[in-house]
């Protein structure tokens, strides 16, 4: 498979893995639990955006409101539409990101990296130059380390023996997005 | 939306290939053959070239280097004169009129036509100021991966060829299936190979 095809055939595992993120940050009340780092914070904040259907039938789907109010994207997920980007607020090691993580391309967009320099450290010398941008290179490996782990994480679940467990699990966390 | 902006988008790329020995002397003397040149004074159409994260104006890399630790940090400097297509019509629409009027021709033919397109194209492209557009990459040298710090689908495929006729290496793009394949192990990754979208209802 070229790498068109690819994109075009298997899109939908990134879009799964958003799901899947979700329902495991409700699951802990914004807690997920990572093998390499333990517990991280992960909320979903105020803006997704879902997807439904392909070519002519394709619909899209923006749902913006507070963190407890993606009540239409719960909703839209109950009607079989699939979260192609949401925004995340990550914690780990104290520190703090803010990202938009697109799904079926697993692109990081608007990347707010965590404050971690102090402004005499700001200054022009070559020195201090390069330990910025080595600063910077570190959080964004780090930020794009973390949503690696989470989806190995995910893939574990996904491909291995439990999944019709877990999958069980979801659907009646996804169900209860219907409107009454 | 770089390297150094408040709000960053990037993608992943794996760099495939062996890096040649003495690499930071190859490296030196490649983005110096392909650093970027100006064309302010001249009438070309379009240049592209590696510049400094730090300034787009240093293709020479007098005050930083794109050596830092081991990660090589470059951005792709491309400079473009654009033509809009409504400025491009109506000049060719005027030069058609004038030229009927001065031959007293009620129309032109196909081929006068496009002549006409033609100069007025190279006429308004001379005009037009290069459009910069600069966009940060950072290659971590000991992993093989590459951020690019834009999600804009022709400016990864100018990178894609200006990365491979640079340093002679190939970069795949990270999309989740491939991210994945790197992520699980042998029996996992056949799994994966046949798997189908997931109905979460």
């Amino acid at each position: 498979m070229d790498l068109v095809d690819v994109m075009m055939e298997k899109g939908f595992l990134g879009q799964d893995f958003l799901t899947w993120l979700w329902y495991k940050s409700e699951e802990r009340g914004g807690t997920v639990y990572l093998p390499e780092a333990g517990d991280i914070q992960l909320v979903f904040e105020k803006h997704m955006l879902l997807e439904y259907g392909e070519g002519e039938s394709h619909e899209k789907v923006i749902c913006q409101g507070l963190q407890a109010e993606l009540k239409e994207a719960r909703t839209g997920l109950a009607m079989g539409k699939k979260i192609e980007q949401a925004r995340i607020l990550l914690t780990r090691d104290n520190y703090e990101w803010r990202l938009t993580l697109k799904g079926s391309l697993l692109e990081l967009k608007s990347v707010r990296l965590p404050k971690t320099m102090t402004s005499t450290e700001e200054s022009d010398d070559p020195a201090a130059m390069e330990g910025r941008i080595l600063d910077r290179i570190s959080m964004f490996e780090l930020v794009h380390r973390t949503i690696d782990e989470l989806f190995r994480a995910f893939l574990q679940v996904r491909l291995g023996p439990d999944w019709q467990t877990d999958i069980a699990k979801i659907r009646v966390w996804v169900n209860k997005g219907r409107p009454a | 939306m770089g390297l150094f902006s408040s709000s960053a988008s990037f993608v992943r790329y794996a760099v495939e290939g062996e890096l040649p020995e003495n690499f930071w002397d190859f490296a030196a003397g490649q983005i110096a053959r392909y650093s970027f040149r100006d064309i302010d004074d001249s009438y070309e159409e379009q240049s592209m070239g590696w510049v400094s994260v730090h300034n787009m104006f240093d293709s020479s890399f007098e005050y930083s280097s794109y050596a830092v630790g081991d990660y090589l940090v470059l951005s792709l400097r491309i400079d473009e004169r654009k033509v809009s297509k409504a400025a491009l019509k109506k000049f060719c629409l005027k030069e058609e009129e004038r030229i009927k009027k001065e031959r007293q021709i009620p129309r032109l033919n196909r081929s006068q036509r496009l002549e006409i397109k033609e100069n007025m194209k190279l006429m308004l492209t001379k005009r037009a100021v290069p459009i910069p557009s600069v966009y940060d990459l950072c290659w971590n040298l000991s992993e093989g991966t590459l951020l690019f710090f834009s999600t804009n689908k022709k400016a990864q495929a100018l990178l894609e060829d200006y990365f491979k006729e640079t340093f002679g290496l190939y970069l795949v793009l990270q999309v989740p299936y491939l991210t994945a394949m790197h992520l699980v192990g042998p029996d996992e990754q056949n799994i994966l190979a046949d798997l189908k979208p997931e109905i979460f209802v």
